[in-house]
């Protein structure tokens, strides 16, 4: 055991990562002060079906979207697959425990486990390739079509255009959609606290040291072809476990629920409007467009053209996303405190 | 030919270089003399329009040149050659020549005149740029600033690289260029090089003019010679 | 076999035209544009509807080219700006989020007020025989416009001095700079080409089977795939890229079934990108 000299004091100060040391109210306050407030959603609008149905939606597209931030938020790893990852998820689930009767839980963990092995696949393509932004998107996006002209296929397996109706769990297709919403929420909060806590561990900062600068990371030590994997591989875990999670408690799932058009666009608008590589911007961008969504709803036929006057106007204004920007503020208006009264 | 007042640039909101003036007449070969990180190649920058002023007035041929953008000021006839050089990989020797005519057509009048003054791009005119050796981009960078037939060429520290003869011949080819009337502007580590061609000079250093005078005076001044000349 | 592939061919030269748009914008700005497509469509309805109101062919084949040109010019020097001054990747997925939005704009405007439109020009004239296979005049000529074009391009880009101007900015932006060369106005100039391209395309699309208004979406995921398979930024690259994706189009469709062609396409994308990054004819970084 060798004495701690002010040297080897010194030298572990310079050594040590730099971690965010965050009292635990800070950590997860937000995360429980949102939670707390989407919970109450139900006590206002619990007797609308319609409303609540858009509720659920939200929550889902709000894991959907903390999931996508793990992967490309963190490691830059555009991943145009996100609804394939969650398809995967949900017909794997739905398939195992109808047909073959696994039990609920194992069959939704096999399903998880079948997306992050694909997540992990991406990512090694990604990191041994070297593919860049536009390259990862194209690849994954050819998955994306390929799972959803499979899907249509093999419509023995998955009913392909009519749907699959999964009967494990809560089905509530056209019942209830209170059970559904909470255990969405549920999901959403556990994701959010797996977002914090990678935040705080060593692989956050690993993400955030390669994020900034990969070669310098890769000097420093960070493996980031390791890294790079590790967030294709959680980020594909939490999608398929939300897509297997919601095809049991939704009841059933067709080609709209998992298609690129109507999840993959949807999520990457969401969360680059609340802030990519924030903990709530996925959440923020979730519940904004899909309170969008319903408002443009009423504009029947003009409802695209709107959803894309509304998407270039959005991000002009907020080239970074909102929750970005709005820190961007507080620093302004703190440094122009900080100038104003020299302490 | 060419006023600066007051320049101050730098990068990130910092300035590396604080209220520069200096002016070159017609004609003349001006140099600008100090140690790496001096603030050369952030000047040149900003008056080339580059690089954003945070203050300061660029004369150039009796216009202000302050607000313009680095193409503007291209085409105004004043030619810069960046110590990177910014040549064209792909395109080949006369292909590079060719666009630094632009907007014009190449004259075949200038492209001989280039081809005399650096007989090694005669030989390579159909190769491509980014398989030359350093010595000859550097000839070509030149070659090309003349195809604009320029009023003022300056020139970024035009030896780094070059074999100590290909300096010389180098610095002979700016002798030959500024007796046709061209007015250089030369930022040079290379000390006694550029004060034997030089008229005058100004050493920079720690972002900010310290001294200036004639070639000959600078040659004379023991600070210079300790400084730069390798003279105790 | 032969016409199969033959008709790969007329295919594949428009796929090239489709692409050479996208790749020359992305060569340029580092910009992608997935407007691309529903650009073409857009082409394609002001044609018909000029045709219909009385317009003779050329005239509003004409029209349509300049409209979509000066609607790239004008996307180019005021949305795009934003996209300018960021770098790298931001710059991409910018340019991204913006040109989707625009895609929706463009599409939804064309499905609410001309649903049923779609754009069919009919060639008259025989059947040609070339070597032994019979070719609808229609795809000839389609074939011939595409040829065309892609000779004016390459002569523009090789021998020309505004072409010269354009790869310059593409090699060195600042270099170009400093010989005088704006960027800004070069890749305005593109943008602006790349809309006629996308027109001319979706004419000579037209002129072997129509275009209807809801291509837009396919018409720029096959552009993606053109550019991705050519190289970013290769014109030349585009068009071997389309002929040989044409003929996979083709073969696919005619042996196996049109349904699994698209995946097909992809798989060709993706392939590229995993075995050779830089596409067939482009350089890496």
């Amino acid at each position: 055991m060798t004495d701690r000299t002010p040297e080897t004091e010194a030298a572990e100060m310079i050594t040590a990562p730099a971690r965010p040391r965050m009292s635990f109210a800070r950590a997860f306050g937000p995360i429980v002060l949102t939670a707390a407030a989407v919970a109450l959603v139900p006590l206002r609008y619990g007797d609308s079906g319609a409303t609540m149905r858009v509720a659920v939606a939200g929550v889902l597209f709000a894991t959907y979207a903390v999931a996508f931030n793990v992967i490309f938020g963190s490691t830059g790893q555009l991943f145009l697959c996100v609804g394939a990852l969650a398809g995967v998820g949900g017909y794997m689930s739905g398939i195992l425990s109808d047909r073959a009767g696994w039990p609920l839980l194992l069959s939704i963990a096999l399903a998880g486990l079948l997306s992050s092995a694909l997540g992990a696949g991406f990512s090694w393509l990604v990191v041994h390739r070297s593919l860049d932004v536009i390259f990862t998107g194209i690849v994954t996006l050819a998955f994306s079509l390929g799972f959803s002209n499979v899907v249509l296929g093999q419509r023995n397996w998955t009913g392909g255009e009519n749907g699959l109706l999964i009967k494990t769990g809560s089905n509530s297709l056209l019942g209830d959609q209170i059970p559904p919403f909470y255990i969405m929420l549920g999901l959403l909060v556990l994701y959010l606290v797996i977002y914090r806590l990678l935040q705080l561990s060593h692989i956050g900062w690993a993400f955030r040291a390669l994020r900034d600068d990969e070669v310098a990371a890769e000097l420093a030590g960070v493996n980031v072809a390791r890294y790079r994997i590790y967030a294709g591989t959680i980020g594909a875990a939490m999608l398929g476990v939300a897509g297997a999670v919601w095809a049991h408690s939704a009841g059933f799932i067709g080609i709209s629920t998992y298609s690129f058009a109507g999840v993959d666009v949807r999520v990457i608008v969401m969360l680059a409007f609340g802030g990519i590589g924030t903990l709530l911007g996925p959440v923020l961008g979730a519940v904004t467009f899909t309170v969008l969504d319903e408002f443009l709803i009423s504009f029947a036929q003009l409802r695209v053209v709107l959803y894309g006057v509304v998407i270039i106007v959005l991000f002009l204004g907020f080239q970074r996303g909102v929750i970005p920007a709005f820190q961007g503020l507080v620093e302004r208006v703190r440094d122009a405190r900080k100038r104003r009264s020299p302490a | 030919m060419l006023e600066v007042e007051g320049l101050s640039a730098g990068y990130l909101g910092e300035d590396v270089v604080r209220d520069i003036s200096f002016n070159i007449a017609d004609g003349e070969a001006v140099t600008i003399i100090g140690s790496n990180g001096a603030g050369k190649t952030t000047v040149f920058r900003a008056v080339c329009g580059l690089l954003p002023k945070s203050s300061g007035d660029v004369t150039f041929d009796g216009e202000s040149i302050s607000d313009l953008s680095a193409h503007r000021i291209a085409r105004a006839g004043l030619a810069y050659v960046p110590a990177e050089r910014h040549l064209f990989p792909q395109m080949t020797v006369a292909e590079n020549l060719a666009l630094g005519a632009f907007p014009d057509r190449p004259d075949p009048e200038t492209m001989s005149v280039v081809f005399e003054l650096f007989s090694q791009l005669a030989e390579r005119r159909t190769q491509r740029s980014g398989s030359m050796s350093g010595g000859e981009q550097q000839m070509l960078a030149v070659g090309r600033a003349l195809m604009s037939k320029p009023k003022l060429i300056v020139l970024d520290e035009p030896t780094t690289g070059l074999a100590p003869k290909l300096a010389v011949d180098a610095y002979e080819a700016l002798a030959v260029l500024q007796a046709q009337g061209l007015t250089l502007l030369i930022a040079e580590q290379q000390v006694p090089l550029a004060l034997s061609l030089a008229d005058r000079g100004y050493v920079l250093e720690n972002g900010s003019v310290q001294l200036e005078g004639s070639a000959e005076e600078l040659e004379s001044n023991p600070e210079v010679r300790r400084a730069y000349l390798g003279v105790a | 076999m032969r016409a199969v592939v033959f008709d790969g061919i007329v295919l594949g030269l428009q796929f090239g035209l489709l692409g050479v748009g996208l790749t020359l914008v992305y060569g340029l700005g580092g910009i992608l544009n997935l407007a691309h497509g529903p650009m073409a469509v857009l082409g394609a309805i002001v044609v018909a509807n000029s045709m219909d109101a009385g317009a003779p062919v050329l005239l509003a084949v004409a029209l349509g080219l300049v409209s979509i040109g000066v609607f790239g010019l004008l996307l180019d020097s005021t949305l795009m700006r934003a996209v300018y001054r960021l770098t790298g990747e931001r710059r991409v997925l910018l340019s991204l989020l913006l040109t989707l939005g625009v895609a929706f704009v463009i599409d939804g405007l064309l499905v609410w007020r001309y649903p049923i439109n779609s754009l069919g020009i009919h060639i008259g004239g025989d059947p040609v025989s070339i070597l032994g296979v019979r070719m609808r005049t229609g795809s000839l000529v389609a074939s011939a416009i595409s040829l065309a074009a892609g000779a004016v391009l390459v002569v523009f880009f090789r021998f020309s001095t505004a072409g010269r101007a354009v790869r310059s900015v593409i090699q060195d932006e600042v270099g170009a700079r400093l010989c005088g060369i704006n960027p800004t106005a070069v890749r305005t100039l593109i943008f602006g080409l790349s809309g006629v391209l996308a027109a001319l395309v979706a004419v000579t699309r037209s002129m072997t089977s129509p275009i209807t208004t809801t291509a837009g979406i396919d018409l720029t995921i096959l552009a993606l795939i053109v550019t991705v398979v050519g190289g970013l930024g290769s014109v030349a690259g585009a068009f071997l890229a389309g002929i040989i994706l044409g003929i996979v189009n083709t073969v696919s469709s005619f042996y196996i079934g049109t349904y699994i062609t698209t995946i097909m396409l992809l798989l060709a994308a993706a392939l590229t990108i995993i075995l050779r990054p830089s596409g067939i004819l482009g350089r890496r970084g």
